[in-house]
């Protein structure tokens, strides 16, 4: 594992230099975005709201925050009770300093808060305002609550996963607020340019449930045109055969590997060294593999078996044959491409206590990724992960200008905790 | 600062100039931008992108022009063609991105470079060029030139290690979904890079993304490099059902099956309160189970076995709504037709309609992306046919005369 920073052009100053972004809302998708923007360059600035910690600063549970960093790095972190009038009356000022204000608060909650977005155009005339939600902010569902992990199933994904004898196939993970967080940086920076380019700014409204859906894929049109429903076929693919992933040696192992033509059959043929199986003319073109696959895939099996799945990867690939092992977690870490990319980079944490003040949490040592987005010509900051309030003093001091006593006396009144 | 001349911001991108050189990989990068606004050419070899070959087609038909496929990713495109095989074609295109503001391409790392086309030689004709390079494993490493589809970038990234049943093998995610992830941060990128060009240094610059490396941040809440750092363990596949979450995941009920998940104490009491309601058995009541997700880890199979007897009582829909209004996270598992049919993506301006002149297609309703705006329109223009804009560009923009398009088309460079 390196440490050598992905920021070695800092000298250069980044994409988004000048922009400053207050984002202000929990969990995985909103905080994705804002990292995004502060590796681009922008100052973001995170408001966490209330007394009641964010959940996610405490994941993975096993460690308390040591999966953190991957969302809030490279962020100015200020504590705020927007519950209070002077909290209230902080955050606008803090939208008036601000390019983009952004939320993935419902309207019901905001408009609890006393924060509406025509009062923020009246801080701030030109901000660009994202406003994300899990089913939509507006319609039957606004006040309804999703979370991540089920959004798979509700945006159709499930259904099309796995075998149709089983239950719905699912991804261990908080599937569309990954699609979310990424979609919203695009959206804001476009705002920004539109901004520049006419003056005029816009309010763009996102949910977790639309990027789900915006990302079923052509399934959408076959249904409306064909009146088919998704096929659900394993591993198998119309346009490729074999098309699957092979047991090999070890616990848990396998090789994905995927033939599209008969250029690559030959090919996979010869790195098996052409066993006489292969020879068999139903197995010549592709529509005779694909109706021999069973077949086909208990003979592959046969062979990749005993066999390392990171030597077959490469031995398949060497041949021209493209295949990939199954990443594990090991494989990931010690990765010598991912490492020569940098692209996982050591990282500090905060060991997230409950009823234990944020400066008091003890600090431990994390790995983090870096943006998967590698520009010749800007930085990308990896970004340094602040402590829930360890930038109060430059945000309410140095950008809002109060003085040390106001500080200390919103301080006082629970204001800034 | 850029001139637009007809720009006053109905579209939230500006038009700028984008040539599409990319596969399935990457192709909804280039639409993403389209669709809000950009100016997209497909620049297509003279026989059509491979995609245009792949199913499914109306009537299971094959015809290049109804490659539903290409339809769901090349909406809002243009479309032109040309042989970078061949010297006149190259000469075309380096023309072409002489004028272009970004290029966007899913070829091997060698493809454009080996025909004297790639950025360094690009870029010396126009210092603003913005390059994205989508390719399986990156354009550096030694992994480079390894070759991926959905399927091995799928399992190479650790994605498909994690999704499935426990005790049968990993599982593709049926969507083709490492095709959004690297698509999704190349267009970041590109914007990024132009907001860095037109308002900051007026530079262009090369961007490179790896398949694999933005499909592993696409489950970072299983963060499996620090679950092996930290712990020595190899995450794995749990199936439907959570282990963490109790109860969570998808549950057989009248019609189909119901997504639901309970979190915080509130929501268990919630939830025992009305499958109490509806079985009258008191057991669910048992203080055993209430508290958070720990305290009813061990009671996992008997918690599953109360809410499945529960739910077989109830359609999809009665248990989405009075979930909601219990307060507890119920959502449908919904298919294709489910989606087209419901009334929050209706009413939040999600679908569009396009009509086909083709009438074996008609008019179908594509996803409009994730932002709704009152302030800015999406397009909602088909995808192209093959070819479509020759003219346009080739003579309107390049000042071709007509005998030499013509002779272009004779000679297969177009």
């Amino acid at each position: 594992m390196t440490t050598a920073p992905v920021d070695s052009q800092a000298a250069c100053f980044a994409a988004l230099t000048g922009i400053r972004v207050v984002e202000f809302g929990p969990y995985v998708a909103l905080p994705l975005t804002g990292r995004i923007l502060g590796s681009l360059g922008a100052e973001v600035i995170k408001v966490e709201t209330n007394k009641v910690l964010d959940e996610m600063a405490f994941i993975p549970a096993w460690s308390r925050g040591a999966g953190q960093p991957e969302y809030q790095r490279g962020k100015r972190r200020i504590t705020l009770d927007v519950r209070t009038d002077a909290g209230r009356d902080l955050m606008l000022e803090m939208a008036r300093i601000s390019d983009v204000f952004m939320t993935n608060f419902r309207r019901n909650v905001l408009d609890r808060w006393g924060i509406d977005f025509p009062e923020i155009r009246r801080q701030r005339p030109d901000a660009i305002i994202m406003w994300q939600t899990g089913l939509g902010g507006h319609g039957p569902y606004y006040t309804y609550k999703s979370f991540g992990i089920l959004v798979q199933h509700l945006s159709g994904v499930s259904l099309m996963t796995g075998l149709p004898d089983e239950p719905p196939g699912v991804v261990n993970t908080s599937y569309s607020d990954y699609h979310t967080g990424v979609f919203q940086p695009a959206g804001i920076i476009a705002a920004l340019m539109r901004r520049n380019l006419t003056g005029k700014t816009a309010t763009l409204e996102s949910s977790i449930f639309k990027s789900g859906v915006a990302t079923c894929g052509p399934a959408l049109l076959d249904y409306q045109v064909n009146g088919r429903g998704p096929q659900r076929r394993g591993n198998r693919d119309a346009w490729a055969a074999p098309h699957g992933v092979y047991p090999c040696a070890g616990e848990d192992r396998y090789i994905a590997i995927s033939i599209v033509d008969d250029e690559q059959w030959t090919k996979f043929r010869q790195a098996m060294d052409d066993p006489a199986w292969a020879a068999a003319p139903e197995y010549e073109t592709r529509i005779g593999r694909q109706r021999n696959h069973d077949a086909l895939d208990a003979a592959i099996s046969d062979w990749t078996r005993p066999q390392d799945s990171a030597q077959l990867m490469n031995t398949l690939q060497a041949a021209g044959v493209p295949a990939g092992i199954v990443s594990q977690g090991q494989d990931l870490h010690d990765s010598a491409h991912l490492q020569s990319r940098n692209f996982y980079q050591d990282t500090q944490y905060w060991e997230a206590e409950r009823d234990v003040k944020a400066t008091e949490w003890t600090e431990g040592e994390s790995v983090s990724w870096s943006i998967p987005a590698r520009m010749s010509g800007t930085p990308i900051a990896f970004g340094k992960y602040s402590n829930i309030g360890e930038d109060n003093a430059y945000v309410f001091g140095d950008l809002l200008g109060l003085t040390n006593e106001e500080i200390a006396e919103l301080e006082a009144a629970g204001v800034i905790y | 600062m850029p001139r637009f001349d007809d720009y006053t911001g109905e579209n939230l991108i500006p038009p700028y100039r984008i040539l599409d050189l990319t596969d399935r990989r990457a192709a909804f990068c280039a639409r993403l931008l389209a669709d809000y606004g950009a100016d997209v050419v497909k620049v297509e070899p003279p026989g059509g992108d491979p995609s245009r070959r792949l199913g499914p087609y109306p009537a299971d038909s094959p015809n290049t022009e109804r490659s539903l496929d290409f339809m769901f990713y090349n909406t809002n495109k243009l479309s032109i063609t040309l042989d970078l095989d061949s010297e006149s074609g190259r000469a075309l295109f380096r023309r072409l991105a002489a004028d272009a503001d970004v290029i966007i391409e899913s070829y091997d790392r060698h493809y454009l470079y080996d025909r004297g086309i790639g950025f360094d030689a690009l870029r010396a004709d126009n210092p603003g060029l913005i390059m994205a390079s989508v390719t399986p494993f990156g354009c550096t490493g030694e992994w480079a030139d390894y070759r991926g589809d959905d399927l091995v970038v799928m399992a190479a990234s650790g994605y498909m290690q994690i999704t499935g049943e426990p005790d049968e093998p990993p599982v593709r995610q049926g969507n083709e979904h490492s095709h959004y992830p690297a698509a999704q941060y190349a267009a970041v990128g590109i914007l990024a890079a132009l907001y860095h060009r037109d308002f900051g240094d007026g530079t262009g610059q090369h961007i490179d993304v790896s398949s694999q490396e933005a499909l592993i941040t696409y489950y970072t809440d299983a963060h499996p490099a620090l679950l092996w750092r930290k712990l020595g363990q190899n995450v794995t596949r749990v199936g439907t059902n959570s282990t963490l979450v109790i109860p969570l995941g998808a549950y057989p009920c009248k019609d189909g099956w119901i997504a639901a998940g309970v979190i915080t104490p509130r929501e268990w009491d919630s939830l025992a309160e009305w499958i109490h309601e509806v079985t009258g058995n008191d057991e669910v009541l048992s203080e055993t189970y209430r508290g958070g997700n720990q305290d009813r880890a061990e009671h996992i199979d008997i918690i599953t076995a109360l809410f499945l007897e529960f739910a077989e009582n109830f359609t999809v829909q009665e248990l989405f709504h009075e979930g909601q209004r219990r307060n507890l996270v119920f959502l449908p598992v919904n298919e294709v037709a489910d989606l087209l049919a419901d009334p929050q993506l209706a009413e939040s301006g999600f679908w569009y309609d396009i009509e086909h002149d083709d009438p074996a297609v008609g008019t179908v309703k594509y996803p409009l992306g994730i932002f709704h705006s009152e302030e800015v329109q999406a397009r909602r223009h088909p995808a192209p046919i093959l070819g479509a804009d020759n003219a346009a560009v080739y003579q309107g923009e390049l000042g071709l005369t007509a005998d030499e398009l013509a002779a272009l088309k004779a000679g297969g460079v177009i």
